[in-house]
């Protein structure tokens, strides 16, 4: 199957195809040195908590929420712009050998409290870049009977666009924040910068 | 002695059986960690990250996954770290007068110094293409096993080798008329 | 709140960091299984090439994949789409050779954004070259919003210059602007709005001044 692929290549591609399939020389002392790493290394086992490690989006477990709701609504500030000089001292992630290159403080999440008061709404969203602007990501609740809406989301720090949904279909930005310019679709959207260490 | 079977053996506490694992799929992983980065140094610390990473995760390793295809993933994904850390923004200067030296007369033969030219020509395409490129020809995966490696749809890795492909040919056509 | 619940809080978050930051290996639309499969085959061909072009470009991708998406959860037609991920990709680019290399995502986002409601190079150069040490993002995310209120760009831009030469910080910008949306909405002409509330703005010294060294301002020219 494959080979009839690359025989439909052009001669040079084919070229280095063939090429590009030579075992390369491996270096020995590489090898030990990874076979050394190894012995170092904890035994591996099966993990209770693989939801804790599983990559994800932005959805918290249900005890998770309950504790963010409770003890870090001083965090987020009501409406859009938000500016967190000091955010939660919170630990490093555990180093690890392949881990992405960013500086540790700066990739530690902050929850950011979304607010919309809509009185006449049956259901409200709030969607952005943090979401792939997916209108059933990130629905919004309301307590009362006085069109408050609310949801709590945890949003790296930096610049973040973002819109309501209302009712599935109507996007409009957000009263309390700046605007973002035009989106190129007719509607407007709205802009958080998240505070986090200095850049 | 399946890679699932070994897998099992480790997790139950016969650490050798990783070295097995190791000593199966290193060469391999190897080769497309050296094509995709094309440097030694970088390709090394690739593949270091690589199986470190397989080992202290190999408890989330579900037997249902192929473990080629698992390994792979940490591997692309280690590949694309160590590219985006170092910069990439130097361009790899292609000798003309050595493509001409090397051009295949439709019987390749192999001298060390195609080595050093196909990396190079691998080093000029755009990483993501490099990578489609380097799954599909020679790692010889299908592209639905290539989709679920990288995450990224069938046709959009359709896309990217068929670029691939055309600007490798391309550059051959522009330097073969001068 | 207990300390054992806040910390588990904590512990989410910092494991959703990893995580995230992990994930972020593979590229955001890729979290998903394609999303971007939604499109034709025609709209999607076109997004990949510039999406290829803006990562040889050493362009981040992530704003030209999230405008793609926005596009496609608005159910806006592919071609529009299309148009919309250049015009973001061109203004990135442009952002780009003012800020040069050393700039942040947020801040060539932020720039970029700038360079679409119509602020020159010039005068985004000029906000750029002085006080490289803190970060342009929000000046930027605040002249944005305020000339798409309407304030007159020129008066914007000279006023947010004005205002960050003379070593305003993310909140006194942050404070204006409520100021300024606050009077808009009350009927205030904007560009009377930016001009009074600037005017409260204190002044800070340049952040590289010596400790101790009085600030500037007490002879300041307040030209409107």
């Amino acid at each position: 199957m494959t080979e009839d692929d690359v025989k439909t290549l052009d001669p040079y591609v084919q070229w280095i195809v063939a090429e590009a399939r030579r075992p390369v020389a491996v270096d020995d002392a590489a090898r030990r040195r990874l076979l050394e790493a190894l012995r170092a290394e904890p035994q591996p086992t099966r993990r209770r908590f693989d939801w804790l490690l599983e990559p994800r989006r932005f959805a918290l477990p249900p005890l998770a929420t309950a504790a963010l709701a409770a003890g870090l609504m001083g965090i987020g500030v009501i409406g859009g712009l938000v500016i967190n000089r000091d955010g939660p001292k919170a630990g490093r992630p555990r180093a690890e050998v392949a881990e992405t290159p960013r500086l540790p403080g700066s990739i530690v999440p902050r929850a950011v409290k979304f607010v919309l008061i809509a009185p006449q709404a049956a259901r409200v969203a709030v969607v952005g870049d943090f979401n792939g602007w997916d209108v059933s990501a990130n629905p919004m609740t309301t307590q009362g009977k006085d069109g408050t809406w609310t949801i709590f989301v945890p949003l790296h720090p930096g610049l973040h666009t973002y819109s309501f949904v209302v009712d599935g279909t109507h996007f409009m930005p957000d009263p309390a924040a700046p605007l973002a310019p035009d989106d190129g679709y007719g509607h407007q959207s709205s802009v958080v910068l998240v505070g986090g260490s200095s850049l | 002695m399946s890679d699932a079977a070994d897998v099992q053996r480790v997790l139950n506490g016969d650490v050798d059986a990783f070295s097995r694992l190791v000593d199966r799929y290193y060469e391999r992983c190897a080769r497309f960690a050296v094509r995709m980065l094309g440097n030694r140094d970088d390709a090394e610390d690739a593949l270091q990250a690589t199986f470190l990473r397989a080992y202290r995760s190999l408890g989330k390793y579900q037997e249902r996954d192929k473990f080629s295809a698992w390994l792979y993933r940490i591997l692309v994904n280690q590949c694309r770290s160590i590219a985006a850390r170092r910069n990439q923004r130097d361009r790899v200067f292609v000798r003309e007068e050595a493509l001409l030296l090397n051009a295949p007369d439709r019987r390749p033969t192999w001298t060390g110094e195609d080595e050093e030219l196909v990396q190079r020509v691998l080093a000029e395409l755009d990483p993501l293409l490099r990578e489609a490129f380097l799954l599909k020809y020679v790692e010889e995966l299908s592209y639905e096993e290539m989709s679920t490696l990288t995450g990224v749809g069938v046709s959009a890795l359709k896309m990217r080798v068929k670029r691939a492909c055309d600007r490798l040919r391309t550059r051959w056509e522009r330097i073969k008329d001068d | 709140m207990s300390m054992t619940r806040r910390m588990m809080a904590v512990l989410v978050l910092s494991a959703g960091a990893a995580t995230a930051a992990w994930a972020q290996d593979v590229s955001p639309a890729a979290r998903e299984l394609d999303p971007l499969g939604r499109l034709s085959e025609g709209s999607r061909y076109q997004i990949e090439l510039i999406l290829d072009s803006a990562r040889v470009a050493g362009l981040p991708t992530a704003p030209l994949e999230s405008k793609a998406l926005e596009g496609i959860s608005k159910r806006v037609d592919g071609r529009r789409i299309v148009s919309a991920v250049r015009m973001v990709f061109r203004s990135l680019r442009d952002a780009r050779s003012v800020l040069g290399a050393p700039a942040t995502p947020d801040e060539l986002n932020a720039a970029a954004s700038a360079l679409r409601v119509g602020v020159t190079r010039a005068e985004l150069a000029h906000l750029t070259q002085i006080r490289r040490d803190r970060s342009v993002t929000m000046p930027l995310v605040v002249l944005s919003d305020l000339i798409t209120r309407g304030v007159p760009r020129d008066t914007a831009s000279q006023t947010i210059l004005q205002l960050w030469q003379r070593g305003a910080a993310d909140d006194d910008f942050s404070g204006l602007w409520r100021g300024v949306e606050r009077d808009i909405v009350s009927g205030t002409d904007p560009g009377v709005a930016l001009l009074n509330r600037a005017r409260e703005v204190p002044p800070r010294g340049p952040s590289s001044q010596p400790e101790g060294s009085r600030p500037e301002g007490s002879t300041e020219n307040r030209n409107s």
